[in-house]
């Protein structure tokens, strides 16, 4: 199977999950946001131009199935894939806390993203008295399931096989 | 010399990225149609999935539900019974104030329970986690449903309809902060706007009504109809903070009637000519 067709999968699949089960799973009203998750990996795993690709139709999915414009998620997402892939790019060795930290904070900032850019353009998406707690408890629960996703899309966008191995002369 | 991979070349891609974005986003604000239809099309795809799902996951709610909300739900018959006890003693001792009481339910009663409507089920909060004053019901444009159209309960106003698709439509909540309605204080007659402010049970009429308007606690309001896309007396709700010592903007703050705890099915008010034209 060729990685464009991997990746339609894992994208189709999590948005049939993101309608179904994932909507009725809900803590204080907050919900995972698993196509943010998968723009996420798509850029720890598949680096900064495919990561932003995957990011940019995972985006599309989300807004075609959310009450919000087309284009809002979509425009957020891929900055974030590369974000995320720019700071893989820096780290110098990788610790499960550390990314489940990183992958928080990466999920923090694209939720508060996405409301800050609504709002720009005139939604209304929180009650104001619960807006940090929602979006805290939201970034919670997609870290949460962020390991059973990160080996889809790893598979996606790596097929299974190792990422590049960079060879650097010492000294250079 | 080796050609650059993809990888390191990513501005290019994420700007045509980000402007593909900002143009779907310009596109759709000056309303262009193929993009509804795209994202309308794509839910109505992936409904028949999400029907099934929700029968299939509808037992397993019940049993949690049954589970860790029997606690809640033995409150929550509590209050419902402390509070019928309140409407008995209301209604006795009422007797003693007929003129005002006849008059408030003549307003409120009129009309509005002859309105034609479709009985809808709540299906529960849409997907995504910017829905906070949304829900979602289970029919659509397929049942004659149509965007605007006015959703109540027994008790008065809910909200109004946002989104419609063939089989599911989206209730904008009377709390939303975007939720803007015409009402009517029946015992002062003054207009106004009311909105949703965004607070569970709460709406404020912030523009309309005149600052010497004598407004009392607990006075009832309606929708005023007129050019309104809503039918005219609808209960709303009833004042909780007139705001009398206003010096330049009148900011009253309104309980809504309808509750939504615990209900299962809302009714979405027909305009009187698709009334007529259903019979």
């Amino acid at each position: 199977m060729s990685s464009r067709l991997r990746v339609v999968a894992v994208l189709l699949t999590a948005l049939v999950a993101q309608a179904t089960l994932l909507t009725e799973i809900r803590i204080q009203g907050a919900t995972v946001e698993l196509m943010m998750v998968i723009a996420i990996l798509a850029g720890f795993h598949g680096g900064p131009e495919r990561g932003a690709l995957v990011a940019f139709f995972a985006g599309l999915l989300q807004d075609s199935l959310l009450s919000v414009p087309l284009g809002l998620h979509a425009l957020v997402f891929p900055p974030l894939a590369v974000a995320v892939s720019s700071l893989e790019q820096r780290m110098v060795r990788s610790a499960p806390v550390a990314d489940a930290v990183a992958l928080l904070l990466a999920a923090t900032a694209g939720i508060l993203t996405v409301a800050a850019v609504g709002l720009l353009f005139g939604l209304s998406p929180h009650d104001p008295g619960t807006f940090l707690a929602r979006i805290i408890t939201a970034a919670v629960m997609t870290t949460a399931i962020a390991a059973p996703v990160n080996r889809a899309v790893r598979w996606a966008v790596l097929g299974g096989l190792p990422p590049d191995i960079k060879l650097r002369a010492v000294g250079s | 010399m080796a050609a650059k991979r993809p990888a390191d070349r990513p501005r290019p891609t994420l700007l045509i990225l980000l402007v593909a974005a900002l143009t779907l986003l310009t596109l759709q604000f000056r309303g262009l149609q193929p993009l509804d239809a795209f994202q309308r099309g794509v839910r109505d795809i992936i409904e028949p999935v999400r029907s099934l799902s929700d029968r299939l996951t509808d037992p397993v709610q019940t049993a949690w539900n049954g589970v860790f909300g029997f606690e809640a739900l033995r409150m929550e018959n509590e209050r419902l019974e402390v509070e019928l006890a309140r409407m008995r003693g209301s209604a006795l001792t009422s007797e003693a104030d007929t003129e005002l009481l006849n008059r408030l339910l003549s307003e409120v009663d009129i009309a509005y329970s002859d309105f034609d409507a479709v009985v809808v089920r709540i299906l529960g909060q849409p997907p995504g986690n910017f829905s906070a004053h949304m829900i979602e019901v289970d029919k659509g444009t397929d049942d004659g449903l149509e965007e605007g159209m006015a959703v109540v309960t027994g008790a008065g106003l809910v909200g109004r309809l946002e989104q419609v698709d063939r089989s599911r439509s989206l209730v904008q909540l009377a709390t939303h902060p975007d939720f803007r309605v015409g009402v009517r204080l029946v015992t002062s007659q003054d207009e106004g706007l009311a909105k949703g402010t965004g607070t569970e049970g709460i709406m404020r009429i912030e523009s309309g009504v005149r600052l010497d308007a004598q407004v009392d606690n607990d006075e009832v309001v309606v929708t005023s109809g007129g050019r309104s896309v809503f039918p005219s007396d609808i209960p709303v709700g009833r004042v909780l903070d007139p705001d009398s010592d206003a010096d330049y903007r009148r900011s009253i703050i309104i309980e809504l009637a309808a509750d939504l705890e615990n209900l299962s099915f809302l009714k979405v008010v027909l305009p009187a000519q698709k009334a007529e034209g259903a019979r």
